[in-house]
């Protein structure tokens, strides 16, 4: 082979694994990123990513260069070459010690990972004891989150739905349940996934050490629309969550304007009273998200359209564009009445 | 001119008894597949049962003379006869080996209608099962069990049946004595599985 | 005493008896004998190219996925079909193509390499194939008309089961299973039968090639592993179908049971791809460093432990459950520990190769490329195995490219360098080099295109299997390169399909050992004559060809009138057998129709299985009754005698 011909495929060689390298370290920020810790137990594994990344990199390149070492003597038409049945002692022995101490390297490389897995899987501390106070029960709909805050006091607890939020600096325990098949609920700034499997109760502790909002998303295939199943976890400070979760606990605003009261009106006369509950009003069904303060909540339709009265419309008329599939009927409302829906939606703060 | 050293096979046989054939090992890997699978069946069995407070679980009715528990007649009578079955098979095999027809073939008629007898038992014993096989995860498991090694009493017959007319009409040749005696090492396995499953399906429910 | 012998009689005779075995051996002709002909090497080939196909569908689905992901929010496909599509992808790579070409590979050569006419059980074997191609046209045939399975290559519970997936599809993917299910456990009975038993004599066990010691490693893994997925189907199907309750919680069935029962299979799933591939790396590394392999017994001894630590592994699939923590460690360790016979393989290579003259075409190229991608692949898989760290990663695009890497990596590159190899041994003509190089660059850089951006999508929080994404995730510059790398990998295998119709016809005319190899498909002609052998080699050592000596023992006695073949002890391969290979006959493709009847209806009615039994009774009992290769035999069997032990002192060498 000419010399040119080799070249050419060594420098797109080297060109692509560059752009590949450089690709990897473009986004190592950013919100819904497991190495872009904001809690304690992404904190943990993070480290656990960077001690085993460095370890297999180092390994990689070695092995490599071992390779390439071994492709230094070249031929040409070698089929007649006559073939070594009797390699010499010394050349055997020399091979023979290579190769132990590799196969001895690997194992004590092994074992490091092992130790270190290990030590980081029992400083997850799940279902540590100690870490009670806040609790959470989750459970995965197709393709929702219904979220509900436990309490000791029963009239602290509520229903919501998509959107957690939790103080900065306190550890919080989830408890996680599918309703109809396994979902996964993953917010990757903040700790690993776990699975939510019908029939099953799975826990985890979840603890925010920096305020913001975190995005998660649902990691196990559930369906047509697993794909756009996500949610907020937003952290922060102790007096804010306290007041938002206060007002959580508070029944539905009433409505107050005729737009408004149309609007609840509406709501009561169509589909819509079928499956979402607003507290403090005879809606109660739970089939689909609670509504009693969507208009609180960043996002609609589980992390997938901002909560605006355009999209709220939108979504309503029709929520088959946005999710294909989904169990949300279209709603074929006049304009007027749409709007009047939405108006009194958007009141329920 | 060239010498050449030989080595000459023309003397050997065509077949030979245990692990000289290759039918030999077709046989056992075929058993090794099946005994995985009942392997696993057995480990599912003991799965599910770790989600039932009471195994198997109890009936819904108020009558309090309803048992529950697997009938233990019908599953036990079948325990003997698959054991006694045993019995004319290894002299059937032995028969083979010495290359005595007749007893093969009186041996072999023997098996078939103990075969078609644990067969109609085993129709018995799913009678004997309380729960049907969708009333819930243990008589799913315990149908399942039931059923895969009726499949092999059902397979073993068939397979019993046809060497059967072999050796009444046909050569009894060395390929089909090796063939019995195959059947035999399928046989006395059908036997060994069936202990085990009939240990399991009937009394670890009883252990309480 | 030696006694001279005219070489010219001797041509004669020897001509006279390859006519004989010519006729003896002779394939049948037509449509007909397209469904009744035995001849593995014919029924290899037929399942390398059907494999090929499933291979090539697969990879259009991929390209499809690609386009579909390449832009956040993309409407090239609506969810439906998108999940329809990535089912159908995995379905077919892992049970239509991996599979299956891996044991098409061992139903070809084992034979060949250990000197034997035939396999073990040729009707059987025939069997096999036409249920794995029944298996695949279901599927197929599913998907086209918009009925494909849709709960991904695993179809977890309780979304597949009959609640959440209502319809046929996901009943034709666990019947689908049950067809390839049974074509693998097929060919390992097959593989065993024939390594184990037909081994040319003096081919003892330690001088077994690597290619078949892989071949056998990886037949046990099926017979111990594929039941577990029978269940999981069958059970699967039961639910469905009627209405048993082996996952319905509500009745104390369990959703992590089917997790357990498919990946105690699904695990070993991937050691089946990937140990069949080693088989390939060692006899093309031997031939290009020619040199003896080095660590001839460690690298038997990784084989089998791979095969034996590959059951130990499973739940580290299963790290998300609630599966106590305590347990799973046990699994993280395991998983840690297979890459021990793993890395002393790599070590055994690297050794061989070290210090040799290397000609560096386009096989070797191909091996090369395996160091690369399957070390990386193995490293990514120790991150995996760390419960915690697979608690971010698990279910993630870092997954994807993961097993991407460890199966394109350590299956397909491995493959394609097999296919040059040995493609002169199939066709008599060599691929050509400048094509091969071209082919191997292209998927390489393609490859890495593709699947190294994932590792960093999975870290960047994008799970598996979803359809779209949205803008605000950022994940759209890394999908796009991954998307064009597809094409670009694609390019390399339309290269290669060029490459393989222009060797046909136009390509260099290769001898019988045109690389100069040691083992013994490459004493016979390219390709090989229906009956492999003329005469059955005497075998000295491990490297047959290599090693011959012009005093070599020739063997003699079989028959060329009918068809036979010599079985031999497993230990020692001491001649024991003169072994009846039957010849062409229909029923196997019979009872492949009853049995693909069975299954497919099986799929509407629990009733067609008592249907089937009675039409698989009667093709099986037609099989039984009708040996085709009865006529043939002389009547020497009957009556015969047993004998406890054969006849060894008629078979040490005598001169004449």
């Amino acid at each position: 082979m000419s010399k040119t011909t080799r070249t050419i495929p060594r420098l797109i060689l080297t060109l692509v694994l560059a752009l590949c390298f450089a690709s990897c370290f473009s986004s190592c920020g950013g919100i819904q990123n497991a190495i872009n810790p904001a809690g304690p137990n992404a904190a943990n594994i993070s480290r656990l990513w960077w001690l085993m990344f460095i370890i297999c990199s180092i390994v990689f390149v070695l092995v490599m260069i071992a390779v390439l070492l071994s492709l230094s003597k070249r031929t040409t038409e070698a089929a007649d070459r006559v073939p070594v049945l009797e390699p010499s002692e010394e050349s055997e022995r020399r091979r023979r010690n290579v190769v132990v101490s590799a196969t001895t390297i690997t194992v004590i490389v092994l074992f490091v990972f092992l130790i270190a897995s290990y030590s980081s899987g029992r400083s997850l501390g799940l279902n540590d004891p100690t870490k009670n106070g806040l609790s959470i029960e989750v459970t995965g709909h197709q393709w929702w989150w219904e979220v509900r805050y436990q309490d000791v006091d029963a009239s602290n607890i509520f229903t919501t739905a998509n959107e957690i939020h939790i103080p900065v600096g306190v550890p919080v325990m989830f408890s996680l349940r599918g309703a109809d098949v396994i979902h996964s609920f993953w917010v990757p700034n903040l700790a690993g996934k776990k699975d939510l499997i019908p029939g099953k109760i799975n826990t985890m502790w979840i603890q925010a050490d920096k305020p913001g909002v975190y995005r998660g998303q649902c990691a196990e295939y559930c369906g047509f629309q697993h794909a756009k199943m996500a949610l907020w976890v937003v952290a922060e400070p102790q007096e804010q969550f306290n007041l938002w979760r206060q007002n959580q606990t508070q029944q539905a605003v009433a409505a107050a304007s005729d737009v408004q009261k149309r609007g609840q009106q509406i709501f009561f006369s169509t589909t819509c009273v079928m499956c979402h509950a607003i507290n403090g009003t005879p809606a109660g069904s739970n089939i689909g998200p609670n509504l009693t303060h969507v208009a609180s909540r960043h996002m609609l339709a589980a992390a997938t359209l901002v909560n605006t009265r355009e999209h709220m419309a939108q979504w309503i008329k029709d929520p088959q564009t946005f999710k294909p599939g989904n169990r949300m009927p279209q709603n074929n409302l006049s304009d007027a009445d749409l709007q009047a829906l939405v108006e009194y939606l958007q009141s329920l703060k | 001119m060239s010498t050449r050293a030989v080595i000459d096979i023309s003397k050997l046989p065509s077949h030979e008894f245990d692990t000289y054939d290759p039918v030999w090992w077709g046989n056992n890997l075929l058993l090794a597949i099946e005994t995985s699978m009942f392997a696993i069946l057995i480990a599912t069995y003991f799965y599910l049962r770790q989600n039932f407070a009471l195994w198997p679980p109890p009936v819904a009715q108020l009558t309090a003379t309803l048992d529950p528990l697997p009938q233990l007649t019908y599953g036990t009578l079948n325990t003997l006869l698959l054991v006694l079955s045993c019995g004319p098979m290894i002299l059937t095999d032995m028969a083979a080996r010495r290359d005595n027809r007749g007893v093969c073939q009186i041996g072999l008629v023997i098996c078939v209608l103990c075969g078609l007898g644990a067969i109609v038992l085993r129709g018995f014993e799913f009678s004997a099962v309380y729960f049907r096989w969708d009333s819930n995860a243990y008589g799913s498991i315990v149908w399942f069990m039931l059923g895969m090694h009726m499949l092999h009493l059902l397979v073993l017959t068939t397979e019993s049946v046809l060497l059967t007319i072999w050796i009444f009409t046909r050569e009894f040749d060395m390929k089909h004595r090796v063939d019995i005696v195959t059947v035999g090492v399928y046989w006395y396995w059908v036997t060994a599985m069936w202990l085990l499953l009939y240990v399991i399906i009937y009394f670890v429910p009883r252990l309480g | 005493m030696t006694v001279a012998v005219d070489d010219r009689e001797l041509a004669e005779a020897m001509r006279q008896e390859r006519e004989e075995l010519e006729k003896t051996w002779a394939r049948p002709r037509g449509l007909w004998g397209w469904f009744t002909d035995t001849d593995h090497k014919a029924i290899a080939k037929r399942y390398i190219f059907t494999a090929f196909v499933f291979f090539l569908l697969g990879g259009i689905e991929a390209a499809l996925m690609r386009i579909q992901l390449a832009f956040p929010e993309n409407h090239f496909l609506n969810p439906d079909r998108y999940n329809q599509i990535f089912t159908v992808h995995g379905t077919t790579m892992m049970f239509l193509f991996a599979v299956p070409i891996m044991t098409a590979f061992g139903i070809y050569f084992v034979p060949l390499m250990i000197g034997a006419r035939d396999v073990a059980f040729p009707r059987l074997n025939v069997y096999g194939y036409f249920v794995y191609l029944i298996g695949g046209l279901l599927l197929y045939a599913a998907f086209f008309l918009n009925t494909g399975p849709d709960a991904g290559w695993f179809a977890y519970v309780p979304l597949s089961g009959p609640a959440y997936s209502p319809g046929k599809r996901v009943d034709i993917w666990a019947q689908m299973i049950t067809f390839t299910e049974i074509s693998a456990l097929v060919g390992a009975v097959i593989v065993i039968g024939t390594a184990f038993k037909m081994r040319a004599p003096g081919m003892s066990i330690n001088r077994i090639p690597l290619f078949v010691w892989a071949q056998v490693v990886t037949a046990f893994m099926i017979i111990f592993a594929m039941p577990a997925v029978m269940l999981a189907s069958s059970f699967l199907a039961s639910d469905r179908l009627i209405d048993t309750h082996f996952f319905n919680p509500a009745e104390g069935g369990d959703a992590i049971l089917y997790q357990h029962l498919f990946w105690f299979f699904g695990h070993p799933e991937v050691y089946i791809i990937f140990i069949p591939a080693l088989g390939f790396i060692s006899p093309i590394i031997v031939t290009f460093a020619r040199r003896k392999i080095f660590g001839y017994v460690p690298l038997v001894l990784s084989l089998i432990s791979t095969g034996f630590i590959g059951f130990g592994l499973w739940v580290h699939h299963m790290f998300a459950t609630p599966i106590p923590q305590m347990g799973q460690s046990f699994f993280t360790a395991a998983s840690m520990m297979i890459a021990i016979p793993s890395g002393v393989q790599i070590f055994c290579w690297i050794a061989t190769l070290w210090g040799s003259r290397l000609d560096i075409k386009t096989p070797l190229l191909f091996v090369l490329g395996f160091f690369a991608i399957f070390v990386l692949g193995g490293l990514t898989g120790l991150m995996l195995a760390s419960v915690p760290l697979d608690l971010q990663i698990h279910d993630t695009f870092f997954v994807v490219a993961h097993l991407h890497y460890v199966l394109i990596g350590g299956s397909v590159f491995p493959l394609f360098g097999a296919f040059y190899y040995w493609f002169p041994k199939w066709t008599g003509r060599m691929l050509s080099e400048r094509a091969g190089h071209l082919n191997f660059w292209l998927m390489f850089v393609g490859f890495n295109l593709v699947f190294f951006p994932m590792h960093q999508l999975g870290l960047n929080g994008m799970p598996r299997r979803v359809y779209t994404y949205l803008p605000e995730t950022g994940w759209g510059t890394l999908n796009l390169i991954a998307s064009i790398g597809a094409f670009i990998l694609a390019a390399g295998v339309l290269v290669f399909i060029v490459n393989a119709i222009w060797a046909l016809r136009a390509g260099v005319v290769a001898g019988d050992n045109p690389w100069g190899a040691d083992s013994l498909e490459w004493s016979v002609a390219s390709p090989p004559p229906n009956y492999n052998f003329h005469n059955l080699p005497v075998v000295q050592g491990r490297y047959p060809i290599w090693e011959a000596t012009a005093d070599a023992p020739v063997l003699r006695g079989l028959s060329t009138k009918t068809r036979e073949t010599l079985v031999t002890s497993v230990m020692d391969a001491q001649p024991e057998l003169r072994f009846d290979i039957p010849g062409p006959s229909i029923w196997p493709f019979m009872v492949a129709l009853a049995t693909g009847v069975t299954f497919i209806a099986g799929i509407f009615t629990p009733w067609a299985f008592l249907v089937g039994a009675i039409l698989a009774g009667i093709t099986l009992t037609c099989w039984f009754f009708a040996d085709p290769n009865y006529e043939n035999k002389a009547a020497r069997d009957t009556g015969e005698k047993s004998h406890k032990v054969a006849p060894r002192a008629e078979l040490q060498p005598k001169e004449i």
